[in-house]
């Protein structure tokens, strides 16, 4: 077999509506067209009108990047400049205008975002944004992946995996291997929790999975009888809760199926083991209170994963004091570890994944993989404006065409997986697999800040 | 102890007015006239400020000059232009500009702040809003418990020189002010931006650095004042080079893209660039990481003999970014011979950097000094290392935190860019650079920034900045800043919890 280095490929995918621009020139009516402002600006934001070449076209403002040289340079001081309006209304609470902005880019580049200047936003933040990871300095090296230099593998295993292997005296396997589902990137996309998937957004998604080698969560009945034949192997059926199982038939070829956690539980995990010993059977799980015990019962009934669901924006559902999904997850993988059966299960998280950097962040805090829920929406320039059931989409989402939702994700994906990479590297690790609860690798505001400040009045710990 | 103080605080370089005006497009407000303006000139009689103004002989009255203006607060006044205008045509109102200008961490005040000081030298209050960000967190929420001012301060007796050298053997270099210039390289800013730091480095006796894209040869003259850095790209580094440097600084990492490598993308890397780089023009040039020499604390200690031995009399900086077993880096580098540790904090200037990494990998420097600081007492050795720390210290607050957390000095890099009429737009990274002329290599360019005037602002930020330094120590009864070196005591923390999620 021909060796082949893993790798997704991608290309640029232009959006199919305008930008949202981030700054807005305006044009006074003092404006006497002298033209200076087109020799001032280097990104080409002022062009006289081609109509009227005496009169200046109107600015360009998708090219705008806040340099201020036409302001400055205005004779007339004519041009004004302001933080576009739609781009000011984009976002909220985690999903920021920036971190919108910045998807939409991914995916229509398939590029790292990489700028000049330094760090330019908050200190710090609540949940995955409070949280640092570690770099190697001198020694135990880096490793140099993004560049292509040295490999650094993103796979990971769904599925229970033995502790230890047995054979017999002549050296046949007598221990009885769970099924287990290799992916390429540490991410899959759940569309079960959308507030709303077209059928080409399924299928697009499902083909964006398969073209990077992951995996598409939706409900049962989402892909075509056409599409289901080639994506079946990348598509797991999710049934909700008081699904009676003896009426379910598992797509062909499906290598995976979720269940949703309900009452009767225990008997539909023992009754899908029997019907189908060769699949990988997850749990769809609220993160919330004691949610740690749970994923232990979990274990205990022999379910391959544990698919724990937190809202949007990275806290539990099930709460009365909701904690954020980096210390649910904390808590879930030391539980897990505590016990000794932290390999008998994966752990998917969902909600609240927001930007590239709390893909490596989930993974520190416990989980094996991230599900991209939101964030794949926003691929295809979703404005997140909540406006799906009245049918009024600024961007018309519903006339979306499969190909170019297939291509968007997947350039998401690559430059999630490129930004993973480098995160990595600067840590040293050769493989995502060791990233996983590598807590010791990660720098927490709350105990930084208490470590360096503790001893400053009214720092963390004073009082 | 007045004594010393003295003699380093003489020969303190004089502030020139350098203004620009280029930097006057920024106003806090806006005054807007409307059509119905009969053009009576009452305004322009009116307001002492000089917003309004007609030429003589002509009709129309000029557009406001906004920048003037004071802004709504202005209505207590009886020339207020606004209530005085018998058609109802004035409107003052905040600058919508203004809002464009800055974030969080660099504020539009503080940016204004940083221009005003390079232009008159001057310094400003210790309670301006121009000298902390709103990042809310860090240095942002670290204020100096200050009592007030008694009497005068007088900077001839108070010392702010800090010793680069604090082994018992080796080559003095004292510097009268607590900074130098961090590592840019040529290719990420012009030879203008270089030159400009050089003169201002020269002038006030300090160091500005090469960065990692080799020497250019116009900053030989000033080769007293330039730090060569050798990183692990080791682009345009030579014997010559080495041995023409009072310090040597070894980059392993940079904070701003920490375990990373520099970053010089394709469009930026002009066959200029690539000549001094000896690389491919118009390739994107990553520097490997980390050094592949060094896997080890032995081989770091070889790799600083091997620069030692071919410049015996050099200073060995090394400058490293702050993961979590920052402190141990630290104590190694200070055994494998460095005589200045340089830590640089994630939220630091860069040329072209990852997102992700600015933001997300390796702790912030406010964390990293004190573990260092305390870490370095404990082991006996403080006294012999010089501690320098850079990476998002924007202000001479900041560095005056820096110090009070622990370190010695700090290294600066952003500020003497916002100095030169830097925005912080952002758009260092590629295509001709910088827009406005200082991170940029293009030919036409970087013709916009000039050298001398550039050094004069520069040189009037340090002066400024050194009179800040001057009127903290004085309100906090000290007259050497190395009093001030981890002084926690004398700090206060806004609060534990970071604000809401980063916008």
């Amino acid at each position: 077999m021909k060796y082949e280095r893993y790798h997704i490929p991608l290309k640029s995918v232009p959006g199919r509506v305008g930008p949202v621009p981030k700054f807005v020139i305006i044009r006074a009516d003092n404006c006497i067209n002298c033209g200076k402002c087109e020799k001032s600006c280097i990104y080409g934001v002022h062009k006289r009108s081609e109509a009227d070449l005496r009169k200046m076209a109107d600015p360009d403002n998708n090219l705008c990047k806040n340099c201020f040289r036409c302001i400055q340079d205005c004779p007339q001081r004519a041009l004004t400049m302001m933080v576009g309006p739609d781009y000011k209304a984009l976002g909220r609470g985690l999903w920021t205008s920036l971190r919108i902005f910045t998807i939409w880019s991914e995916s229509e580049t398939g590029k790292i975002p990489v700028f000049g200047a330094g760090y330019r936003g908050l200190f710090a933040g609540p949940g995955y944004d409070g949280m640092w990871t570690d770099m190697s300095e001198i020694v135990r090296p880096t490793r140099d992946g993004i560049h292509g230099r040295e490999y650094i593998s993103t796979s990971v295993d769904l599925g229970s995996r033995p502790a230890w292997l047995e054979f017999d005296k002549a050296g046949a396997l007598v221990t009885d291997m769970p099924p287990i589902v290799e992916l390429q990137v540490p991410f899959v996309i759940d569309t079960t929790r959308l507030r709303s998937a077209t059928d080409a957004m399924k299928t697009g998604m499902a083909r964006a999975a398969k073209h990077v080698d992951s995996l598409l969560f939706a409900a049962p009945d989402s892909l075509s009888r056409e599409a289901a034949s080639e994506l079946n192997a990348h598509f797991v059926p999710v049934y909700a809760e008081g699904t009676d199982l003896r009426s379910i038939v598992l797509p062909r070829g499906a290598r995976m199926a979720a269940l949703t956690l309900g009452s009767n539980w225990k008997e539909d995990a023992k009754r899908f083991k029997s019907m189908y010993p060769q699949t990988v059977l997850a749990f769809r799980v609220n993160a919330g209170k004691d949610v740690e015990k749970r994923v232990l019962d979990l274990v205990k009934a022999k379910v391959d994963v544990a698919h724990v669901l937190f809202d949007e924006e990275g806290m539990e559902l099930d709460s009365v004091e909701p904690r954020y999904a980096k210390d649910s997850l904390r808590a879930i993988h030391k539980a897990l570890v505590s016990k000794s059966v932290r390999d008998q299960i994966t752990i998917i998280a969902g909600g609240g994944i927001a930007a590239a950097e709390h893909v490596p962040k989930t993974l520190i805090c416990g989980a094996d993989v991230v599900a991209l829920e939101k964030a794949a929406v926003l691929a295809l320039e979703c404005r997140d404006c909540m406006t799906c059931s009245m049918g009024s989409c600024p961007v018309n989402m519903g006339d979306a065409p499969a190909e170019w939702i297939e291509n968007r994700v997947t350039n998401l994906m690559g430059a999630w997986r490129d930004q993973l990479l480098e995160v990595l590297g600067a840590m040293g690790l050769r493989e995502v697999r060791r990233l996983r609860g590598e807590l010791g690798r990660a720098i927490f505001f709350e105990d930084v800040e208490r470590e360096s400040f503790s001893d400053i009045e009214g720092g963390a710990g004073d009082g | 102890m007045a004594e010393d103080a003295k003699a380093c605080a003489k020969d303190m370089p004089e502030a020139a007015l350098v203004p620009s005006e280029h930097l006057r497009f920024i106003n806090r407000f806006t005054v807007t006239r409307a059509e119905t303006c009969i053009s009576c000139g009452l305004c322009a009689c009116l307001c002492p400020y000089g917003v309004h103004k007609r030429v003589e002989g002509h009709v129309k009255i000029l557009p406001p000059d906004d920048r003037r203006c004071i802004g709504p607060s202005c209505e207590v006044n009886y020339f207020f232009c606004v209530a005085n205008c018998p058609t109802n045509s004035l409107s003052v109102g905040p600058s919508e500009t203004f809002v464009c200008l800055g974030d969080p961490r660099w504020t539009s005040e503080m940016i204004l702040a940083t221009w005003a000081m390079s232009e008159t030298g001057r310094p400003l209050p210790l309670d301006h809003p121009g000298n902390i960000g709103a990042s809310g967190g860090g240095f942002d929420k670290l204020h100096f418990k200050l009592p007030e001012l008694k009497g005068k301060v007088d900077p001839d007796q108070i010392c702010t020189t800090i010793d680069l050298n604090r082994r018992g053997s080796g080559t003095k270099i004292r510097i009268p002010i607590p900074i130098y210039g961090g590592g840019m390289s040529f290719g990420s800013v012009s030879t203008n931006t270089m030159l400009a730091r050089a003169k201002a480095a020269k002038r006030w006796n300090t160091f500005t650095c090469t960065g990692e894209g080799g020497y250019p040869d116009v900053l030989i003259p000033y080769k007293d004042y330039v730090i060569t850095q050798i990183a692990t790209g080791l682009f345009g580094v030579r014997e010559e080079t080495i041995q023409r440097t009072r310090v040597i600084e070894f980059k392993y990492a940079q904070g701003a893209k920490p375990g990373l490598g520099g970053h010089l993308l394709h469009d930026k890397n002009t066959p200029e660039v690539a000549r001094m780089r000896e690389a491919v023009p118009y390739t994107s040039l990553f520097s490997p990481f980390p050094f592949h020499s060094v896997y080890s604390v032995e081989d770091h200690k070889k790799h600083l003999d091997w620069a030692q031995s071919i410049n015996p009399k050099a200073l060995l900086s090394v400058k490293v970014s702050t993961p979590n077993d920052v402190e141990m880096v630290a104590v190694g580098s200070y055994y494998a011979g460095a005589h200045i540790v340089h830590l640089d904090g994630g939220y630091g200037g860069t040329g072209a950097a990852p997102e992700i990494a600015k933001k997300n990998i390796a702790m912030p420097i406010e964390y990293a000094i004190p573990k260092v600081h305390k870490f370095l007492v404990k082991e006996g050795i403080r006294e012999q290392v010089t501690l320098i720390a850079s990476g998002g210290l924007r202000t001479a607050l900041d560095v005056a935190k820096a110090i009070a957390l622990g370190a010695d000095g700090a290294v600066i890099g952003t500020a003497d860019l916002v100095a030169l009429s830097c925005v912080r737009c952002g758009n260092c990274e590629s295509g001709r650079g910088c827009p406005r002329g200082i991170a940029t290599t293009d030919p036409g360019l970087d013709k916009l920034t000039d050298a001398d005037w550039g050094a004069e602002r520069i040189s009037n930020l340090y002066g400024a900045w050194r009179l800040q330094w001057c009127e903290l120590l004085a309100r906090l009864g000290m007259t050497d800043i190395s009093e001030l070196r981890g002084r926690t005591d004398l700090l206060v923390h806004g609060n534990g919890q970071p604000r809401g999620s980063s916008k």
